[in-house]
C-alpha cells in the first residue's frame, strides 16, 4: 500500500523537476545565452568581465557567462568540452593551436561575415590573414604581440649598471648582467633568467641565424649542432654568473607568478610583450622592455604574431551573435577601450588612435615597443605541426639536464633534435 | 470463518524496492561514472582519439609502442615505484608508531586523533600542495630553519632533480591519518588477557609488542598494505601543483598518472593514454595479486 503512494509520488516528484528544468530551458532560450572561455591573469579577466557588462548593458537580451583559466588547464578544458559536443560559444584561441582546431572542424569559418557584422578590413591583409586557416578566416587577432626582454630598470639602477636597450648583442647582455649579479645589491639576486628553457626565445635567436624551428611543411628547420650552441651560449652566461642557476630556475614553471623577474631573482627575464602589463603589475618596481639582442650581421628574429586571436565554435547555436560580439571587442571603441592592450596592441590602426591618448604610461610603453620593434621583424613563422606542443616542454626539460650538469651541451643538442623530430612524425 | 483475501503477501521485489531506490544513486554512479567509462575506455585504447575527431581502430598499436618505443612510460613508472616502496613502508611504520602511542591510553584522545587524521582528510587536496611548494621553496621554512640551525644554506628542494621526489614521499608519510586510524581500531582488538598473561610471564615490551601486538595486527597490517599501495600507484595531486603539470625538474616528479594526463589532456593523444590506464590496472591488480598471494605467508588471523 505504502508502496503504490511512494511511487506516485516519485512520479509526481520527477514530472515537476522535468517541469522546472522545461521552465530553465525556455527561460535560457528567450535571451541569447552564450558562454566565454579564455585563459590568462587576473589582470585580462576583470578586463573582459568588463567589456561583457558593458555588452550586455547595451544588447539586454544577449547574457553572456565567462570562464578564466590558466594556460595549462585551459586547453584541458576546451579539449573536453570540445570532445564532449559542449564547447563555449566564444573561444579565446592560440596561433599554436587555431590549426588543430579548425582542420578538426571545431572551429566556425567567419569569411561569410567578413565585411558585414564583422568589420576588420582596416586590419590589414597581414593581420586578417594571421588567423586564416586554409584560406578561411577561423578566429580574429585580439591584438599584436611579440616576444620581448624585460627589464626590471630599478634593480639595474641599484646596482649601478647601464640598464639593457634595444640592439644590444647576446655577449654584451651577458656581460652585464654579469656586473648585476656581481654587485650582490640583493640576495639570490641574478642578472638574467636563463632562458635556455624556452621556446620563444630559443625560436628567436634560431631565427637570427636563417634557421627557424619549423618548416612550412612541418619538419625541424633547425640541426642538433644549432641546439648545442644554444645549450653552449647559456652554459656560459651560467658560468660568468650572468644567469639564474639551475635550481632557481627551475622554480620558474613558465607563468607570469613564477617569472624569475617577478619572483625577485632575476632583474632581466623573457616574455610577450602583451604579458608586460601583467607584469607591472605584479611587481613594484618599475620596469621596461627591450628587444631580444642581436649580433651583429644577424637576421630580424623577433615577429608580430597574433597575441591570441578570438574564434567562435562551429557548433554554437547563436554563431551569429558570437560574431557581433568578437566584432564589438575589437572594433567597438567602448569594447576595445576596456580591453585596453593586456591582450596586445589592437590591429585596427583605427582603434590604435583612438586607444593611445587614454593609454597608462604602462600600455604606452607597450605600443611603443611595437612601434619601435616593428621595421625589424620578420615574417610570421608557419604554424607549428601537430606534436609541437610537446616540444615546448621537451626544450625545457633537456635544457634543465645540460644546467643541472646531467648531460654534455652536446649530447643535449643530439637528444634535444632527435626527439622533437619524433614528437612531430608522431602528431 | 472469514478468508483474507484482499491481501495479498508482496513480492520479494517490492518488499526490497524502498532498499533498491535507495541503492539508485550508487547504481548511477556505479554504471554511469565508473563501469560505462571504463568500457569506454578501454574501447578507446585501440583507437588514436584525439578528443576532436571520430576515433579511428588502430589494433594494438598503442600497447605496442608502450611495450617497445616509449622511453617516458619507463621513466615514469620508475618515478611511481620509486615512490610507492618508498612512501608506503614509511607511511605504514608512522601510521603504527603514532597509533601504539595513542593507545596507551592517554587523555585527550579524540582530540588527537582528529589532529593527526586531519592531514589525510586535505590529502589530496591543491592547497596542501601548494603548502608543500613553499615550505620546500628555495626560501622556505626548510631552508630558513637550516639556516638558523646548523648555517646550511640548503638547495632549493623541490625544484632540484636529486631531491623533489623525496619531498613528495615525505608529504605522502605526512598523510598517515587513515592508515593509523584503522590500525589504532586494529589495537582495540587485540584482547588484554593476552598482555596480562605476558606480563605476569615477565616479557620485556619489546618481546610482546613482536610476540603478541605485531602478529595479531597482521591482517591490518595486509589490508593497509594494499590500500595505500593502491592509492601510491594513482597519486597524481601533489606531482602536479608542485611541477605545474611538467613533472619536472627533468621529469624527476613525472609520475605515471601525471604522464598519462599530459598524453590524454596536454597532447590530445585520449587513445593512447586510454591504453596507458590499462596498462596500470594491471600493473596494479599485478601487485594486489602478490600481496595476496603472499599473505598467507605472513598473516595471521584469529584460530
Amino acid at each position: 500500500m505504502t508502496l503504490t503512494i511512494d511511487r506516485r509520488q516519485l512520479l509526481a516528484g520527477m514530472a515537476a523537476t522535468l517541469a522546472f528544468s522545461g521552465i530553465g530551458l525556455s527561460r535560457a532560450n528567450a535571451a541569447t545565452a552564450m558562454r566565454l572561455l579564455w585563459w590568462g591573469s587576473k589582470e585580462r579577466s576583470d578586463r573582459t568581465f568588463a567589456a561583457v557588462k558593458a555588452y550586455q548593458a547595451k544588447n539586454p537580451d544577449v547574457s553572456i557567462a565567462g570562464e578564466s583559466f590558466g594556460w595549462d588547464s585551459y586547453w584541458t578544458r576546451l579539449a573536453t568540452q570540445t570532445g564532449g559536443g559542449n564547447a563555449p560559444d566564444l573561444i579565446q584561441m592560440d596561433y599554436r593551436y587555431i590549426f588543430e582546431y579548425a582542420r578538426r572542424g571545431a572551429l566556425l569559418d567567419m569569411t561569410p561575415y567578413l565585411g558585414k557584422s564583422l568589420a576588420i578590413e582596416d586590419f590589414g591583409p597581414a593581420n586578417i590573414d594571421s588567423g586564416k586557416v586554409d584560406n578561411k578566416i577561423y578566429g580574429v587577432s585580439l591584438g599584436v604581440n611579440s616576444s620581448m626582454v624585460v627589464v626590471n630598470t630599478s634593480a639595474w639602477v641599484e646596482a649601478g649598471v647601464e640598464p639593457p636597450h634595444d640592439g644590444m648583442t647576446w655577449e654584451q647582455l651577458g656581460d652585464a648582467c654579469a656586473k648585476v649579479t656581481a654587485a650582490k645589491k640583493r640576495r639570490g639576486f641574478y642578472g638574467t633568467a636563463d632562458a635556455s628553457g624556452g621556446e620563444p626565445a630559443f625560436e628567436c635567436w634560431l631565427r637570427q641565424r636563417g634557421k627557424a624551428l619549423y618548416t612550412a611543411d612541418g619538419k625541424l628547420a633547425f640541426e642538433a649542432k644549432d641546439a648545442t650552441e644554444w645549450f653552449d651560449l647559456w652554459a656560459h652566461m651560467r658560468k660568468i654568473g650572468a644567469c639564474t642557476p639551475a635550481d632557481v630556475q627551475a622554480l620558474d614553471q613558465q607563468t607570469l607568478e613564477t617569472d624569475m623577474l617577478v619572483t625577485k631573482k632575476a632583474a632581466v627575464s623573457y616574455a610577450h610583450s602583451n604579458q608586460f602589463v601583467a607584469i607591472q603589475g605584479l611587481v613594484k618596481e618599475k620596469i621596461d622592455l627591450v628587444s631580444y639582442p642581436m649580433d651583429a650581421g644577424s637576421k630580424p628574429g623577433q615577429y608580430l604574431k597574433p597575441s591570441m586571436l578570438m574564434s567562435v565554435s562551429a557548433t554554437s547555436p547563436n554563431k551569429d551573435a558570437a560574431v557581433a560580439f568578437v566584432n564589438y571587442l575589437v572594433e567597438d571603441p567602448e569594447g576595445a577601450k576596456t580591453l585596453g592592450v593586456e591582450r596586445g596592441v589592437p590591429a585596427s590602426p583605427k582603434i590604435r588612435d583612438l586607444l593611445t591618448p587614454d593609454l597608462d604610461a604602462t600600455s604606452k610603453q607597450v605600443v611603443d615597443y611595437i612601434g619601435r620593434l616593428t621595421p625589424h621583424v620578420g615574417p610570421l613563422p608557419p604554424s607549428p605541426p601537430n606534436g609541437a606542443g610537446e616540444n615546448a616542454f621537451l626544450l625545457k626539460k633537456i635544457a634543465e639536464e645540460a644546467a643541472f650538469g646531467k648531460t654534455s651541451t652536446k649530447d643535449a643538442g643530439a637528444k634535444f633534435t632527435e626527439q622533437a623530430a619524433a614528437n612531430i612524425t608522431r602528431g | 470463518m472469514r478468508v483474507e483475501t484482499s491481501y495479498k503477501a508482496p513480492s520479494a521485489f517490492a518488499r526490497n524496492a524502498p532498499g533498491y531506490l535507495f541503492l539508485l544513486p550508487w547504481f548511477i554512479g556505479f554504471f554511469g561514472l565508473t563501469l560505462g567509462p571504463a568500457i569506454a575506455s578501454l574501447y578507446l585504447s585501440f583507437t588514436d582519439y584525439n578528443l576532436l575527431q571520430a576515433p579511428n581502430m588502430v589494433g594494438l598499436d598503442n600497447y605496442v609502442r608502450i611495450a617497445t618505443a616509449d622511453d617516458k612510460f619507463l621513466s615514469s613508472m620508475k618515478v611511481t615505484l620509486f615512490y610507492v616502496v618508498c612512501s608506503v613502508p614509511l607511511k605504514l611504520a608512522f601510521a603504527l608508531l603514532v597509533a601504539l602511542l595513542l593507545n596507551r591510553g592517554i587523555r585527550g584522545l579524540p582530540v588527537y586523533r582528529a589532529i593527526f587524521y586531519l592531514p589525510s582528510l586535505l590529502g589530496s587536496s591543491v592547497a596542501i600542495a601548494v603548502l608543500w611548494r613553499q615550505i620546500f621553496d628555495a626560501d622556505g621554512i626548510v631552508n630558513t630553519l637550516l639556516w638558523y640551525a646548523f648555517g646550511i644554506n640548503g638547495p632549493s628542494w623541490i625544484s632540484n632533480p636529486d631531491y623533489s621526489l623525496y619531498t613528495l614521499v615525505i608529504l605522502a608519510i605526512w598523510q598517515f591519518g587513515s592508515p593509523m586510524i584503522i590500525f589504532l581500531a586494529g589495537l582495540r582488538q587485540i584482547p588484554t588477557d593476552l598482555y596480562e598473561a605476558a606480563s605476569l610471564d615477565g616479557a620485556s615490551k619489546a618481546r610482546i609488542f613482536f610476540k603478541i601486538t605485531l602478529p595479531l595486527l597482521t591482517p591490518v597490517i595486509f589490508f593497509n598494505a594494499v590500500v595505500q599501495t593502491i592509492d601510491a600507484f594513482k597519486a597524481f595531486t601533489p606531482a602536479y601543483v608542485i611541477s605545474s603539470g611538467t613533472g619536472g625538474p627533468i621529469d624527476s616528479t613525472l609520475f605515471y598518472t601525471l604522464y598519462l594526463y599530459q598524453e590524454a589532456f596536454g597532447y590530445f593523444r585520449m587513445g593512447y593514454a586510454s591504453a596507458l590506464a590499462w596498462v596500470l590496472v594491471i600493473i596494479i591488480a599485478i601487485f594486489t595479486a602478490f600481496s595476496f598471494l603472499s599473505a598467507r605467508y605472513w598473516v595471521h588471523y584469529d584460530d
